[in-house]
């Protein structure tokens, strides 16, 4: 990922000088677009989305072991609950 | 409108690429000049602020700084007040009146330090992808992971929505009000907030609310606490609970479940996103982190002090209700005491019912790519607000239904929480140490240790639950 931040003063689009005006004129898309990260604007992050990721066997292990262990223990709650409600201790 | 994202390579999209530039800086800026909107405007309002703040030759140093801290506090101090909620804040009562202070004051404070750390990861991960947590795990893990998370947020969202306006009701019942009268006032303040139309103002005004969650302070006061035995029970973790032993593990499962929850991830990473945080910001946010578990810690604790004097008298509180842990305080506190515990529930519910209804609201805009922000006007997000009122409407149905199963929801709503956060911690874990998403933002291995222990933590104190559960004797001496 690039690091940079673009603020150099020789950019006349830059969030530096964007900061400098006492009240920033956002009828231009420009000061817009300079305060903004690239992929922050609404219609560049429409564009592009982050692709999938293939899982490990290891972390599908996990994912499902996890899952498995929510269900189970949701039945127990239901279990805790009914003696609860009905007073059997 | 985008298609929803599916388990096959979406072809249309080119691939994101996180970046800290300045969107006019990059090769795409000319083509999104035209493709502005009103969200982006607002939010470049915001970021010009916080631009001016950190601008040398703004103010003194220390201004700034103080500045800086102001316009970058928030989705924090949110998140862990919302938590601070109406079942949330009544276990720790009950837990003080049960108990005394003892094990549990420092136990609360492990359980923020646990909320802490996993919410650190959400604000990293909004920070740096400019994505809500909903939108990161579809685009990542694909539709069939996706719609299991959706699954655990949206139940533990709706019967944590119920269970806030069984606060609401109980709170203001100690007033004398109608339940359709406290439960139409909730309702018609989150309709308020909501059409302010600026994420900034609505932010604002709810951590306006969410600071009133300090009534516990003077409440706890007014019992003349034992400090001492607070120090001491801090320092030694003594002395430990006695009695039922499935009850213990279920206040300890409620306490964890006080503290750490699903909708807190999805809601500060989206609300990070809302705000425009950017990756420089991520000093300043963990701040807002550290002081928003600080002081729900703190009025954790308060909460539990206030209680203390029932435990102290043994006094039952087993069956108490909001409105009944109020007037049982007033020998001791007083009618404006017992007042203030009545406000302090009623305004946990009333913050909690707007924090989590706006989670679920962005979480599903982010699934579906439809607006989500509470930047857009009403004509533009109108399906964000539908969903956000929608579900806040839901529960207030429900708890005005007579003969609802409220005491089966207020038993549950902390401990389905606990136990839906460990398959939410493993997608957090896996979104915050993914190099292409997070670059030089991801977790560092002391972090990974942390968070793996929190996790580990939970599935403990879940299995404990679930033995002690099925076995109930196996505790009993």
């Amino acid at each position: 990922m690039s690091a940079k931040q673009n603020e150099g003063p020789s950019n006349p689009f830059s969030p530096h000088e964007a900061a400098r005006s006492t009240k920033p004129n956002l009828r231009d898309p420009q000061v817009v677009l300079a305060l903004l990260e690239a992929d922050q604007v609404v219609a560049a992050k429409q564009a592009s989305r982050f692709g999938r990721k293939k899982l490990s066997l290891k972390m599908r292990v996990i994912l499902w072991g996890l899952r498995i262990y929510l269900v189970i223990m949701l039945v127990i709650v239901a279990i805790s609950v009914m003696r609860a409600l009905h007073g059997d201790h | 409108m985008p298609p929803p994202q599916g388990d096959k390579p979406q072809k249309r999209y080119n691939p994101a690429q996180p970046t800290t530039e300045s969107a006019s800086a990059t090769s795409s800026g000319r083509e999104l000049l035209g493709l502005l909107t009103h969200e982006d405007l607002d939010r470049a309002h915001d970021r010009w602020r916080v631009a001016q703040a950190r601008s040398p030759g703004h103010a003194a140093l220390p201004l700034r700084t103080l500045r800086l801290f102001w316009l970058l506090v928030g989705p924090g101090v949110l998140v862990f007040l919302g938590e601070n909620d109406a079942p949330s804040m009544l276990s720790y009562a009950a837990t003080g009146a049960r108990y005394g202070v003892g094990f549990f004051a420092p136990f609360f404070l492990l359980t923020f330090v646990m909320g802490f750390i996993v919410q650190e990861m959400t604000l990293r991960l909004g920070a740096v992808t400019h994505r809500g947590h909903a939108e990161l795990i579809f685009d990542r893990f694909g539709r069939f992971w996706g719609l299991f998370s959706m699954g655990d947020l949206v139940l533990g969202n709706f019967l944590t929505l119920v269970a806030e306006f069984i606060g609401v009701r109980a709170g203001l019942s100690f007033f004398g009000v109608k339940p359709e009268v406290a439960v139409g006032s909730a309702l018609f303040l989150v309709l308020a907030m909501i059409t302010t139309g600026r994420y900034w103002t609505w932010e604002r005004i709810t951590m306006g609310l969410a600071i009133c969650n300090c009534v516990f302070i003077p409440a706890a006061l007014l019992t003349h606490p034992d400090w001492a035995e607070l120090g001491r029970a801090l320092a030694t973790w003594k002395p430990f609970p006695h009695g039922d032993s499935g009850e213990i593990v279920l206040l300890i499962l409620s306490t964890i479940g006080a503290t750490v929850t699903p909708w807190m991830l999805f809601f500060q990473q989206s609300a990070v996103v809302d705000k425009g945080i950017q990756p420089r910001d991520i000093p300043a946010g963990r701040a807002d982190t550290l002081v928003g578990a600080a002081i729900a810690a703190i009025v954790a604790i308060v909460a539990l002090l206030a209680t203390a004097p029932l435990f102290r008298h043994g006094i039952s509180a087993a069956d108490f209700q909001a409105a009944q842990f109020a007037q049982a305080l007033e020998p001791w506190i007083g009618h404006a005491g017992a007042a203030l515990f009545a406000l302090g529930i009623l305004e946990a519910g009333l913050v909690a019912i707007v924090t989590i209804s706006t989670s679920s609201a962005y979480a599903f805009g982010e699934v579906f790519g439809t607006a989500h922000s509470l930047n857009r006007p009403f004509r533009e997000g109108w399906r964000f607000y539908v969903i956000l009122f929608g579900s806040a409407c839901a529960a207030a149905g429900l708890v005005l239904i007579p003969h609802a199963p409220l005491e089966f929801i207020i038993l549950v709503v902390n401990v389905i929480a606990v136990l839906a956060m460990p398959p939410a911690l493993a997608f957090l874990l896996m979104l915050a140490n993914d190099a292409e998403l997070m670059g030089e933002y991801g977790n560092t291995f002391w972090q990974n240790v942390a968070g793996v222990t929190v996790t580990v933590m939970l599935i403990i104190a879940g299995m404990g639950f679930g033995i002690v559960t099925i076995f109930p004797r196996i505790l009993a001496r």
